[in-house]
């Protein structure tokens, strides 16, 4: 969806502080028009204060928010070309569906006809049509999210803003709104910045992700490029599930890897840039990884670490197994379940844990 | 939660307490009604009804004035107290915890304080301004304010407005506490100003809070006398009327039928504000049965 | 998409069309200057007209007292005055009067209160405190006024107690005596410990009960172990009202009392007729002491912010 170069929205060392606690700490993001834009990370991080920001309900220590270039930051909500859909509990009670879709549109001044007109469209396109005398409280959780939405899109915002949009809604109903949002958003176009702590949320709807923590931006980028190659110790830590080393940098060799001291071993993984000496981590995800008896060698494009086998945890689909290294730290690993088999190890077993080399990825913060 | 094994008849007993106890807190004001209404007055053998007693009421020009006062005293109030208490309402739910702590114990004081003391100072103060305004107005020239705080109708609309105030918060408060602040950000996202959003999306939502606290300031401004009489300066109010009737004549007929026509409507306003609180809950509670079955299938 | 109308919208004043006359309210609401400081005004005329004058009430009872006023000096006529005198034994004596009302209410009301927190259904115990409301909306002037006629020698009970024939000779013990005053206090008060002691008990969870009956905790106990530790701020909140009222209310003993029945209210009312402003002053700032001396003692013992805190 990004093509365009076009930058919707831009912050620039935009920083919010509750008296001592700083809840955003200088933040730069540029979004582009029409992006699905996924603001990811931990409760208590600051998404939702950045969400905030953008959508002028809580106004910025410093920084500045842009609007097409236009600093915004002094605006209140109403005077924004930004609209919020918010967790829940955001729909007027004492208002029926079409009372609370055209309410905006009411306060523009627009007549009763015309009102009547964008409200039937609207609600077309969020699969709600003949609910306009309904109640919210005679809606389930999922419909008033899409009034919600119908509330927000009749005015023709630029910039959709979706705060946990999905979190009150059961696990199926989620993954299904998911996608309808991802094609919402595809037939609206216009820019939608989504907040949520749900990874599997994020991807499934993200063109871009901004991993956000602890008041500050992780890193930023592709949804597919962020699970695959962090470039951030956290990042990795925080999508899906990797397991990860911590050591020192030992060598850099010319071909592209850097060996890694992790204190029980040596591990290569492949690196462009690195000086010896320095604070490492490495990970590699849990699916990447796989286990074989202690007595059997690794390929020659495989790292290897002895580990003492555990337990194992069937999970459905995977089956987790568990292992523990020398140093103590655990292991998991995860394959897809068979059927059939008996687990092929047993409780104190030595093993060896492999991957391949290209599946490490190496992160200096 | 209901307990399956409880003793029924316990519990019936100790409504039938609760009732009681209600009915001997009323017992006074019953007795009150009874006897006005009573063509030869309280201790008689005969008991004739009539209306009589309240027909005097309207023909005393003392007394029709001094309700006029007190009308106006109480419709005065409440305009200003019930913004009064919306405002620290608001200021309340988007204050820091100290600040909250701070304007609650504020807020709640004067229901603290006996209403003898509070007159008291109340009256000493206003006294010890007005001084102080006459003698800067003696020394300068500047008689602007010399008369402002002098004893009258707005000395005793300031006493009955800290005397209600903290009814009216509580009240507010407890109306507001429902609402859900999301509400109005979403209002503020649809473009509507701060006005807007609350006149439209809150306003409605807190409504029977706002009603039923003027309701009860009226009630309260019209039953109260020790702050009243004390800092009223010159006019008559009814309980001033009321009491120095009491005190000076004795307990006349008229004198009952003035008090159970002070109790008539306040138990009349608040009995009728009762039924429709218990009206509204039914509906609430309707609505969150409805909640629990969603209509229609996703 | 709706290309640059924001952009039109964002130079204008308000926000779409409203009616002048909501202008003053609109500009109260905003969050401008204005409208923040509007928040306050109510708390800062409550602190001008409320805590400033009775916080004032101690300097002035340490003036000099003249013919009609006073003037500012400092003497401790006003307090050799009041304590040196019949009024100190007086005030004492309506201490003790106003303790036994504070028991009395306490037995009488904060059983309601638990039985409604326990037995009532969520959704009505609101409703069920709500009766409560109805005698306190009667004017207090009535209500106590008509207990001189309801207690009297001729009077509802004991015309009652005649025609039933357990008495023979109509009871005077009860009007003008302390216990007149007692029974004046507790049904004037009575109402504010079952709203207290409520409001504590909404602090207590409903499953406290059925914990202790799995324990096996008898009524008593569960009383004495359970209950009422968890809702003391509540019933402290409520018998330092009752108590402060009792010693500081004039009407209920001056209209039910005898001779002797003078509490600090009425001291200060009697002191104001008679001009001695000082005197009236110095009772004022004892009540204001001793109120907040309790309130003090009271939230280091339990921490009344518990209750302060959020009905909301």
């Amino acid at each position: 969806m990004n093509e365009t170069k076009d930058i919707a929205i831009e912050v620039v060392g935009l920083s919010k502080s509750y008296g001592p606690v700083r809840a955003l700490r200088s933040v730069d993001i540029a979004i582009g028009r029409n992006e699905y834009f996924v603001l990811l990370g931990p409760s208590g991080g600051g998404k939702t204060t950045l969400l905030r920001m953008i959508g002028g309900f809580t106004k910025p220590t410093a920084g500045r928010i842009l609007l097409h270039g236009v600093d915004v930051a002094h605006l209140p909500p109403d005077k924004r070309p930004t609209c919020m859909v918010f967790q829940s509990y955001a729909l007027f009670p004492h208002m029926t569906v079409a009372g609370n879709v055209g309410y905006g549109l009411k306060l523009k001044g627009m007549s009763k006809a015309e009102i009547q007109v964008r409200l039937d469209a609207v609600l077309e396109m969020v699969g709600l049509n003949g609910y306009q005398a309904r109640m919210p409280w005679e809606l389930s959780g999922g419909q008033q999210q899409r009034v919600q939405l119908a509330r927000a899109l009749v005015l023709e915002p630029e910039i959709l803003l979706l705060d946990e949009p999905l979190a009150a809604l059961d696990e199926q109903l989620r993954k299904d709104m998911c996608i309808w949002l991802k094609h919402l958003q595809e037939r609206v176009g216009i820019t939608f910045i989504h907040v949520t702590h749900n990874q599997e949320e994020a991807m499934s709807v993200a063109d871009r992700i901004a991993l956000i923590a602890d008041g500050e931006l992780v890193e930023c980028g592709d949804a597919r490029q962020v699970y695959r190659t962090p470039a951030r110790r956290f990042t990795a830590s925080f999508m899906g599930e990797s397991n990860l080393l911590d050591g020192t940098v030992a060598e850099v060799s010319g071909d592209g890897t850097v060996t890694v001291d992790v204190g029980i071993a040596r591990v290569a993984v492949p690196s462009a840039d690195a000086t010896a000496g320095i604070q490492a981590a490495v990970s590699v995800r849990s699916e990447a990884m796989r286990l074989i008896p202690r007595d059997q060698a690794q390929g020659a494009d495989e790292q290897a670490l002895d580990a003492i086998y555990q337990e194992e945890i069937y999970l459905g689909l995977m089956t987790r197994q568990i292992m523990a290294l020398p140093n103590g730290q655990t292991i998991s690993v995860r394959s897809v379940s068979d059927d059939d088999e008996a687990p092929a190890f047993q409780a104190g077993d030595a093993v060896r844990v492999v991957w391949k080399t290209a599946a490490g990825r190496l992160h200096l913060s | 939660m209901q307990d399956d094994y409880a003793n029924i008849w316990g519990i019936r007993l100790q409504w039938a307490y609760l009732l009681a106890v209600v009915f001997v807190l009323m017992v006074p004001v019953f007795y009150n009604l009874y006897i006005s209404f009573n063509e030869f007055g309280f201790g008689a053998a005969r008991y004739e009804f009539t209306l009589d007693w309240y027909g005097v009421i309207f023909t005393d020009r003392l007394l029709t004035g001094a309700m006029g006062w007190t009308l106006a005293l109480a419709l005065v109030t409440v305009v200003f107290v019930v913004p009064m208490g919306l405002l620290t309402a608001k200021l309340f739910k988007q204050a820091g915890r100290r600040l909250k702590l701070t304007v609650v114990a504020v807020m709640l004081l004067p229901l603290f304080v006996p209403a003898d003391i509070f007159a008291s100072a109340l009256l000493v103060f206003f006294k010890q301004l007005n001084r102080i305004f006459q003698t800067v107005a003696e020394m300068t020239g500047i008689g602007a304010f010399e008369t402002w705080f002098e004893l009258g109708f707005m000395t005793a609309v300031i006493g009955l407005i800290i005397y209600t105030i903290p009814y009216v918060f509580i009240v507010i408060l407890i109306t507001m506490g429902r609402y859900r602040a999301e509400q109005t950000e979403a209002a503020r996202s649809c473009g509507a100003t701060a006005w807007r959003a609350f006149w439209d999306v809150e306003f409605p939502q807190i409504r029977a809070g706002v009603f039923s606290s003027c309701a009860f300031t009226v009630i309260l401004a019209f039953n109260e006398y020790v702050r009243t009489s004390t800092l009223k300066g010159g006019f008559d109010t009814f309980t001033s009327v009321l009491v120095s009737q009491m005190l000076n004549i004795g307990m006349s007929e008229q004198s009952y039928a003035m008090g159970g026509l002070i109790s008539a409507v306040a138990i009349t306003v608040i009995g009728s504000i009762i039924v429709f609180t218990l009206v509204r809950t039914d509906r609430l509670q309707r609505i969150e049965r409805a909640k629990a079955q969603p209509v229609g299938a996703d | 998409m709706a290309g640059s109308d924001w952009r039109d919208r964002y130079g204008t004043e308000g926000g779409g069309p409203r009616p002048a006359s909501l202008g003053v309210m609109a500009r109260v609401f905003s969050e401008d200057g204005l409208g923040k400081w509007a928040l306050y005004a109510p708390t800062v005329f409550v602190i001008l007209f409320f805590i400033v004058p009775t916080a004032l009430t101690v300097v002035w009872s340490f003036f000099e007292r003249t013919m009609f006023w006073m003037e500012p000096g400092f003497t401790l006529f006003s307090y050799v005055n009041f304590f040196t005198s019949a009024r100190f034994e007086n005030f004492l004596f309506s201490m003790l009067h106003s303790s036994v009302s504070v028991v009395v209410s306490f037995v009488v009301g904060f059983p309601i209160a638990v039985f409604v927190r326990r037995h009532v259904p969520t959704v009505a115990q609101h409703r069920v405190i709500l009766l409560f409301i109805l005698p306190f909306m009667v004017s207090e002037i009535i209500r106590t006024f008509m207990l001189r006629p309801v207690l009297g020698r001729n009077g509802l009970v004991n015309t009652f107690l005649t025609d039933l024939g357990v008495i023979s000779e109509p009871i005077t013990q009860i009007l003008f005596t302390p216990t007149g005053v007692i029974i004046g206090e507790v049904l004037s008060f009575l109402p504010f410990i079952v709203f207290s002691g409520f409001l504590a008990m909404e602090a207590v969870p409903k499953y406290i009960f059925e914990v202790c009956q799995d324990l096996g905790a008898s009524r008593w106990r569960t009383f004495w172990d359970i209950i009422v530790p968890l809702a003391a701020p509540g019933i402290f909140a409520g018998s330092v009202f009752i108590f402060v009222n009792g010693i500081g209310v004039a009407l209920i003993p001056s209209i039910l009392g005898g001779p002797g029945a003078v509490n600090a209210g009425l001291i200060a009312t009697q002191a104001i007729i008679a001009l001695d402003i000082p005197l009236a002053m110095a009772v004022s700032a004892i009540m204001m002491v001793t109120l907040f001396g309790l309130l003090a003692i009271g939230h280091r013992l339990f921490n009344l912010t518990k209750i302060l805190e959020p009905q909301a």
